[in-house]
């Protein structure tokens, strides 16, 4: 009799040991890359999947920088510049992210040109006037049950995304795993993001993006400034007129 | 001959190391819908981002002369096999490129045959254009 009791009370304790234990949001901590389509990356602003509602005036912005830099085969990124919002996180050119998730913090790196992101929670978010704005900007996050939910602003102007905005524009991004595993039994993290921008939208524009885990994965380095410096140490020696060294 | 081969080769790859960071091209400017193999002697490799760097010394009905190609990141050429000093100047080696779609000469690498067998790519030898297309958008 006691023998039951006490194996009674042992799984209760087990129980509430488990319950109490078990996280209050999902982790999102690892490596993920591409789950297949819808297959976003890239700077290229002349891809959009769907038409854009987007007003003359930045249109003919977006229409003269692409008549510039396309003939000639140009990016953003074959400069070394990071992609920033929303290309980065719709898949920052087909290269991975991490993510390591703490209750008050959440950092995000694309493997792409080193790109880091920081989402802060509650106390830990700066004030308004303190936020540096970015290609990235600034991101504050919150949780809606098991979705995260991260709230982008300080961007600044950027006509060379797929998403082209202003440096009023918004972003929300809602991240949630898919309930099951995919084919391959990854898990699937879908994020989906909306923009809004005043300046150079007449409605949200939205986008989705699925990432899929890579269990005991690692990003790569991505030094790329390196050639910039390599060539303009070249220039250097040539005015002083010595070898470089 | 020679020496002015090597002069001449000295010369472009001064060339295009002096404009090294203005040869980093979007990958729309590549018809990754075909494959073409160009063998050749390998006088200047970089394994750098955002692309490779990568001049061969290729002999074909144009006579000997050299062609400037570009291709993967080092990260996606290290997920793909390569790793250091698998490419060396003087090397011959094989590159499947994706052709330019001007009809230039040059391309872009998807894989790479190295003396001695190894090989090196993006697919293996398969042609997936839109799985390297993808990997080597926007940068």
């Amino acid at each position: 009799m006691i023998n039951k009791l006490s194996v009674a009370l042992a799984a209760t304790l087990l129980t509430a040991s488990a319950l109490a234990a078990a996280p209050k949001h999902p982790d999102f901590t690892g490596v993920w890359t591409n789950a297949g389509a819808p297959a976003m990356g890239g700077t290229t602003n002349a891809a959009a999947n769907v038409p854009l509602p987007m007003l003359p005036g930045p249109k003919a912005r977006v229409d003269a920088y692409n008549k510039l830099v396309q003939p000639l085969g140009e990016t953003p990124g074959g400069w070394c510049l990071g992609t920033g919002l929303p290309g980065s996180m719709l898949g920052s050119g087909g290269y991975p992210m991490e993510i390591v998730q703490r209750e008050e913090q959440i950092n995000i790196v694309y493997e792409a040109h080193n790109e880091a992101r920081r989402v802060y929670f509650g106390a830990r978010n700066a004030p308004q006037e303190d936020r540096v704005p970015g290609r990235n900007g600034y991101s504050s996050g919150h949780w809606e049950g098991d979705t995260l939910v991260v709230e982008t602003d300080n961007l600044v102007d950027q006509i060379d995304q797929r998403f082209a905005h202003s440096d009023e524009a918004k972003v929300v991004e809602r991240y949630h795993l898919e309930p099951k595993l995919d084919d391959k039994g990854r898990r699937v993290l879908v994020a989906d993001m909306t923009l809004t921008d005043p300046k150079f939208y007449s409605a949200p524009v939205s986008a989705q993006k699925r990432w899929a885990q890579v269990p005991n994965g690692r990003l790569l380095p991505y030094e790329c400034a390196e050639e910039g410096w390599t060539a303009r140490l070249a220039e250097i020696a040539k005015k002083a007129g010595v070898p470089v060294p | 001959m020679n020496k002015l081969i090597t002069l001449i080769a000295a010369g472009a790859v001064a060339a295009a190391l002096s404009g090294a960071a203005s040869a980093h091209h979007s990958a729309v400017q590549f018809d990754f819908t075909k494959q073409v193999p160009i063998k050749g002697v390998v006088t200047h490799f970089r394994a750098i981002n955002p692309h490779m760097q990568l001049i061969l010394r290729v002999n074909d009905a144009k006579g000997e002369h050299l062609v400037e190609f570009e291709g993967h990141s080092t990260n996606n050429m290290y997920r793909n096999g390569y790793r250091k000093g698998m490419v060396n100047e003087g090397d011959i080696v094989t590159v499947n490129v994706a052709p330019l779609k001007n009809g230039g000469e040059g391309g872009y690498v998807v894989s790479a045959d190295l003396a001695g067998g190894t090989h090196f790519g993006m697919v293996s030898r398969s042609l997936d254009a839109a799985k390297i297309q993808q990997q080597a958008e926007g940068k």
